[in-house]
């Protein structure tokens, strides 16, 4: 199956503008707010994007996350509604190709969702940080890799969340079930407490985590972490599909 | 058909899907971190809140932050998707029912299930402050009339929420942005409640309501009293603008 027919299907879904107008709303939060409290957040020696996602990434990353859910049910929805999935059934090819090509969209819109947040963040930075915190070509060179840096590394541990979320999706076959599992699967993730490693490897609360400030042996385990997961998760995927293919 | 057999019949729609399974989870998972850290309440000296007042408002302050407006959202899309899916709306629109009728149904059977959800999270509380009561060895269970009385308020401050995102659901056809909406506007409810126009966004009321109860209990924290007189008009007003376009606007889309 390939990568283009997913994108066709998804045409009259609304689901690529929910993604643009989602990371429009997430870009907004760091604006707004230095629009309204900047004289909290703008003193002479911090990292403008150690301030702006301390104070912003709860709020972004809470808004990524509903947003991949719901983009990850839709997915699926398209398939179970009106049974297509058992037309996809009867064609030649496998099922779990039709799953990497769902993560690989999921993949796609989220790498335009965290764009445009780099931009905002990076405007941010721009407007209320540049000239009195931030010096010159060499310092500005210095914020932009920053930036990206931190969100490449939001968009590795958002991923986990995103092929959990497909993974429920492909399993429930009533988009509410699995937009409830993914819910509650959320608010229990903004339930853990933030100082435990091993609980915060939960997929679903990785993606509150913040590069900038953090050692760099726990960056370098939750990327470990993350990647572990993202495969365990593919070959759970994999399992299950071969063996609801062989009882239905 | 009069209006208590159609909402009869809307129960019997949904009396196979697990919406009771989920929502009891739901007031399983706020728990449990509240029992685990229970020591945590001891160590409110700055507030001036009591442990067990401390216990119940935060799990509390948990529900009406995020897990009671996305678990509306969630019922929203069961009443939907049992509606639209195979085309059921076609089939109800045929009979000689009227809309309204039919979507006032639909909102009554959304109410019950918020209510239900309300139920459950005391019932939970109580079985949750037993046990702590057990492990911490203190008293950490309040008396049912306030429990009920702060649940009962919780429930009333929700229902121009849940009127709002059913003119949502009604009113946006794709479910991608009906829920997209309803998702994205939790979110700010927690500035919201900050800021001097509070009453005017209803997703923000019922964390306003604990938010001011925590107020209330605590000692050293400020209850900012709720004026009554701008915030009861504008959510009755906002609860019936939104109960009156979705009746008018219900099945709009299915009948072109």
């Amino acid at each position: 199956m390939n990568f283009r027919s997913e994108c066709r299907k998804i045409k009259r879904t609304g689901f690529l503008p929910a993604f643009i107008a989602g990371g429009f709303l997430a870009g907004a939060v760091p604006v707004l707010n230095m629009l309204f409290r900047s004289a909290n957040y703008i003193k002479p020696d911090v990292n403008p994007v150690e301030v702006l996602f301390m104070a912003n990434w709860q709020t972004m990353a809470l808004l990524n996350i509903l947003l991949v859910l719901e983009g990850a049910c839709i997915l699926y929805h398209t398939e179970y509604t009106d049974n297509a999935m058992q037309r996809m059934r009867t064609l030649p090819f496998n099922e779990s190709g039709l799953f990497i090509n769902k993560f690989l969209l999921v993949l796609m819109m989220c790498t335009i969702l965290v764009a445009i947040e780099a931009a905002a963040i990076g405007f941010c930075c721009e407007h209320w940080f540049g000239g009195t915190v931030i010096h010159g070509a060499a310092g500005y060179m210095h914020i932009c890799i920053e930036i990206l840096e931190s969100l490449g590394y939001s968009l590795l541990l958002v991923l986990p969340a995103a092929l959990l979320s497909l993974f429920i999706a492909s399993i429930c076959k009533n988009m509410w079930v699995s937009l409830g599992i993914g819910v509650l699967c959320i608010f229990t993730a903004t339930m853990l407490p933030a100082d435990n490693f091993v609980l915060s490897l939960f997929p679903f609360a990785m993606p509150f985590q913040i590069l900038a400030g953090t050692a760099p042996d726990t960056v370098y385990n939750f990327i470990t972490a993350c990647i572990a997961e993202i495969i365990i998760i593919l070959l759970a995927e994999m399992l299950f599909l071969k063996a609801r293919r062989s009882f239905e | 058909m009069n209006f208590l057999s159609l909402v009869c019949v809307e129960f019997k729609k949904i009396r196979r899907s697990k919406i009771i399974l989920i929502m009891f989870i739901a007031a399983v998972i706020l728990w449990i971190p509240s029992i685990v850290n229970a020591r945590l309440n001891f160590k409110m000296d700055d507030v001036g809140i009591s442990p067990e007042n401390n216990y119940m408002i935060q799990g509390f302050l948990g529900m009406a932050w995020f897990m009671f407006p996305a678990s509306m959202i969630v019922g929203i899309v069961l009443l939907n998707q049992t509606e639209r899916g195979n085309r059921g709306i076609i089939k109800m629109l045929s009979l000689p029912v009227s809309t309204v009728k039919l979507c006032l149904a639909k909102f009554t059977v959304l109410l019950s299930l918020a209510a239900f959800q309300v139920l459950i999270l005391t019932i939970m509380y109580y079985a949750s402050a037993a046990i702590t009561s057990r492990i911490q060895d203190y008293n950490f269970i309040l008396p049912p009339l306030f429990v009920f009385k702060e649940a009962g308020l919780f429930f009333l401050a929700a229902i121009p929420m849940i009127a709002v995102f059913w003119l949502l659901s009604v009113f946006i056809q794709t479910p991608v942005f009906s829920i997209g909406t309803g998702f994205a506007s939790i979110v700010p409810s927690v500035l919201m409640i900050n800021t001097k126009i509070w009453f005017a966004y209803p997703m923000s009321y019922p964390l306003f309501i604990i938010t001011y109860e925590y107020g209330k209990l605590a000692d050293n924290m400020e209850a900012s009293q709720p004026k009554l007189i701008p915030w009861i008009p504008v959510a009755a007003g906002i609860t019936f603008v939104c109960i009156i376009i979705s009746c008018l606007c219900f099945g709009q889309a299915e009948r072109k």
